[in-house]
């Protein structure tokens, strides 16, 4: 059976609550699975995208019931990257106590892990990169 | 909700909590709520059984150390069970093996309180 071709790029977007987190680690375990990472490479992943999740919504704190999240798994030629776009707001809720556990957990996990605020579209990006074996 | 979280009382003063399935920022609530049921109940010593745990998150670290800090101020035993090497993991690229006691087995765990 011939290899179908990668698929380059996969978006998908869920409301911005807690219960919709586990549909973006799916995704990433069907995104990651395509790709030569082992078992444990792909846990990272899961684990990764589900923090940067995790602190998109702590920040927007149940602001607005119908804030959504934008993920994007792009598959690069030695790398997985990812990205999460959530809404800017002009006043984030406070610091929880575990938002530093999910940064340090991220940026062991990754190789690469940025966060930019775009306000002239009004997002937060928090960038993920995983680098392929090999 | 993939979770499941179950108390029982083992002896006088000494309860064990096994948890199992998935632990994150949307069930690490319920792990929550379990360990805050036994507050302030008599419990001397509670063992927190994650070998039945396969996904956990920062949350639920952060549920961990909740309940470590309360038992501590109470002058309480709080031991976490944990043999999966990949939850292990969390809690040593996080530095926090050390601040747990952590056991392979229940057994373990109950042998010390």
């Amino acid at each position: 059976v011939a290899a179908s071709p990668l698929v380059p790029e996969i978006e998908l977007t869920i409301p911005a609550q807690a219960e919709f987190v586990g549909i973006a680690r799916l995704a990433m375990l069907g995104v990651a699975s395509r790709m030569p990472f082992s078992f444990d490479e792909v846990e990272d992943l899961r684990l990764a995208v589900g923090e940067a999740c995790a602190l998109s919504i702590e920040r927007l704190n149940g602001r607005a019931a119908g804030d959504t999240l934008t993920l994007s798994y792009r598959i690069e030629p030695a790398a997985l990257a990812v990205e999460v776009r959530s809404p800017l707001t002009p006043s984030p809720a406070e610091a929880t106590e575990t938002g530093p556990l999910a940064d340090v957990l991220i940026r062991v996990l990754m190789d690469e892990v940025t966060t930019e605020d775009q306000p002239d579209a009004g997002l937060r990006v928090i960038r993920l990169v995983k680098n392929a074996p090999g | 909700m993939n979770i499941s979280v179950e108390t029982r009382r083992v002896d006088d003063g000494i309860a064990v909590v096994t948890v199992g399935g998935e632990v994150d920022v949307y069930t690490a609530p319920r792990l929550k709520q379990a360990l805050l049921d036994l507050t302030d109940d008599g419990t001397r010593a509670l063992v927190v059984d994650l070998n039945g745990v396969e996904y956990l998150d920062s949350t639920g670290l952060g549920v961990l150390i909740g309940g470590l800090k309360r038992a501590r101020e109470r002058g309480e035993t709080f031991r976490v069970v944990c043999a999966t090497p990949r939850i292990r993991r969390i809690f040593d690229i996080t530095d926090l093996a050390p601040v747990f006691d952590l056991d392979a087995t229940e057994a373990d765990a109950l042998a010390k309180v």
